[in-house]
């Protein structure tokens, strides 16, 4: 898990949604893919598809990528294989907004139950702190893959804290 | 055959403050306090002028409190209806026997009742339709009385007035003295082409028109310059708000200080302002204004401030949605939302804001420089950078609901 990655794919997804583009690729890792399918889950963004180098073919009405159509992943084409991000906007506004890396390559945060709790509360805890805007989500990498905070709480799991979105 | 006066009495006195449909006190979902209308005066306890409960009046319904049309009422009747008509009233008011009528006396609970208590013997503005004078009162030769004319009055006045003449004949003279000339109900009851406002100015519900008082209060104003009647003329155009209204809003200057200009001629000073107008419900805006003149400068911002003003997103009215950041110029702040009964913990700048806007619980911190021009604009861009949870659940396709909303029939 290379928190360095992660940290580069924060930024860039932070990036490419100033720059309001429909569509971006980010190293096809399966850290990232588990954490881009939690923020689809979330609603942040709309598509995540492992493609080539080149985009994948999109649906002519709908701008969704089209699915049959993609190369599957071989052990010739695994190292230039990407993952392309389709990002949403909303009023004018990013629906992903700012993503930011909690836990940082020199230093991870791992947080219980119990911390966590007061978080979602909107309570800081240790160092993460509370989230207290409308909307603002907190995403861990837990034994039972990548989730929400609020979903840990459900499932009574903590782990290490990867990202916020606000 | 009508009710009898005294029950007609009490339920006038019900009929402005009953609530719409039963209203019991229930656990809150959240933490504002809510005023039940019942604490003020508990329903069954409610007493009319005579004492009585609406369920004793109910339930004492006599055969006795349904009386005939007397002679009198029905000669009143006569001036309105036809002879068949009466004739039609009367064989109505006969099929039904008084005995049913105290019987079945009831308040209605079905589904077309009337959302609130009333005999509808009482004309009541913003309910029922407008009573208008009739179209031939209006007279379109009438003309204001000339000088002469009112002079002849006068003089009729004092030659026709008794050796022990007292204040009252003089009221009365003044009272009934006409100042126009032509139709007598087109002076004192003329026809009204549109619906008047619902309140006249110093009347209301509970109270009887005072004009007097409002006259007075009106006279007693300070009179402002006509350059400033003229710019509050073009506000009331821009805005379409009326001169009471911009009276009603929160208005203040919070920052005012001298600017310079460097020309080649020497320095240009002039007065900079920056105020803020809100209705202390929702709405706020700042503006800002440079003068050669402090007051100018203070009344250009204070237009524009209103002109500005925008609705700002609260929480139960009362709070922001979540903590929000502003950022000018080296003024970095945040607003943080709080709990109810916290108050507006805050440096006086964010606190004259939050007043004008209506927000009663809200904590700030300015970080960095505090210039109080960009602490204003900064709050005023967090407060405008709330994000309302409806719209972010849209963005995510998430479906949102307010359980407050859900639980209860939607009473929170």
């Amino acid at each position: 898990m290379s928190l360095v990655h992660l940290a580069n794919v924060c930024s860039h997804l932070n990036n490419a949604t100033r720059a309001r583009l429909s569509l971006t690729s980010i190293p096809s890792t399966k850290l990232h893919l588990n954490l881009c399918l939690a923020l689809q889950n979330a609603g942040l963004i709309s598509s995540i598809v492992r493609a080539g180098p080149e985009p994948p073919q999109s649906h002519v009405l709908l701008g969704t990528p089209l699915v049959e159509e993609i190369e599957p992943v071989t052990q010739g084409n695994v190292a230039s294989r990407r993952l392309w991000v389709g990002l949403k906007y909303w009023q004018n506004e990013s629906v992903l907004g700012k993503i930011t890396l909690i836990s940082k390559p020199k230093r991870r945060v791992i947080i219980g139950v119990e911390g966590l709790r007061d978080v979602i509360r909107g309570h800081r805890s240790e160092s993460v702190a509370g989230l207290r805007s409308p909307g603002e989500n907190l995403f861990l990498s837990t034994d039972r893959g990548i989730m929400e905070a609020r979903e840990c709480v459900e499932k009574k799991i903590g782990g290490l804290v990867l990202c916020r979105v606000e | 055959m009508n009710v009898s006066r005294p029950a007609r009495c009490v339920f006038c006195s019900f009929s402005r403050a009953a609530a719409p449909g039963a209203r019991v006190p229930r656990r809150q979902f959240h933490l504002s306090p809510v005023h039940w209308a019942e604490s003020k005066a508990p329903k069954a306890g409610v007493r009319g002028p005579e004492g009585k409960t609406l369920k004793q009046i109910t339930q004492n319904m006599k055969e006795g409190d349904f009386k005939a049309y007397t002679s009198e009422e029905k000669e009143a009747l006569a001036k309105h209806y036809t002879p068949e008509q009466l004739a039609a009233i009367e064989t109505g008011e006969a099929a039904i026997s008084p005995q049913d009528l105290a019987e079945q006396f009831a308040i209605r609970k079905d589904q077309m009742k009337l959302r609130y208590l009333d005999d509808l013997s009482v004309i009541e503005p913003g309910v029922d339709k407008h009573i208008r004078a009739p179209e031939s009162n209006s007279d379109p030769h009438a003309r204001l009385k000339t000088e002469e004319e009112l002079l002849e009055d006068f003089s009729r006045f004092f030659a026709e007035m008794p050796p022990d003449a007292t204040a009252v004949d003089w009221v009365r003279f003044a009272e009934n003295m006409r100042v126009t000339v032509g139709k007598e109900e087109s002076e004192l009851n003329p026809h009204s082409v549109l619906i008047p406002s619902l309140f006249a100015p110093g009347e209301s519900l509970s109270q009887d028109p005072q004009p007097e008082k409002a006259a007075t209060k009106l006279e007693n104003k300070p009179q402002e310059s006509e350059e400033a009647m003229e710019a509050l003329k073009r506000l009331r155009l821009a805005t379409g708000y009326s001169t009471a209204q911009i009276r009603g809003l929160k208005l203040k200057t919070l920052v005012q200080h001298s600017v310079v200009n460097q020309t080649r001629l020497g320095k240009v000073r002039r007065m900079y302002c920056l105020s803020i107008a809100g209705n202390g419900n929702g709405l706020l805006g700042i503006g800002e204004a440079k003068s050669e003149e402090a007051t100018d400068a203070s009344m250009q911002s204070i237009h524009r401030a209103i002109r500005n003003m925008q609705p700002i997103t609260r929480y139960e009215n009362r709070t922001i949605y979540g903590d929000v950041k502003g950022k000018v110029g080296a003024v970095e702040l945040t607003l943080m939302t709080r709990p109810p009964g916290f108050g507006l913990r805050c440096q006086h700048l964010i606190f004259e804001m939050c007043r004008a806007a209506g927000i009663h619980d809200l904590a700030a911190r300015v970080t960095r420089s505090r210039n109080p021009m960009n602490t204003v604009k900064a709050a005023y861009q967090a407060l405008m950078a709330q994000r309302n949870p409806e719209d972010v659940a849209r963005a995510r396709g998430k479906k949102l609901v307010d359980v407050r909303k859900v639980y209860y029939a939607g009473r929170t």
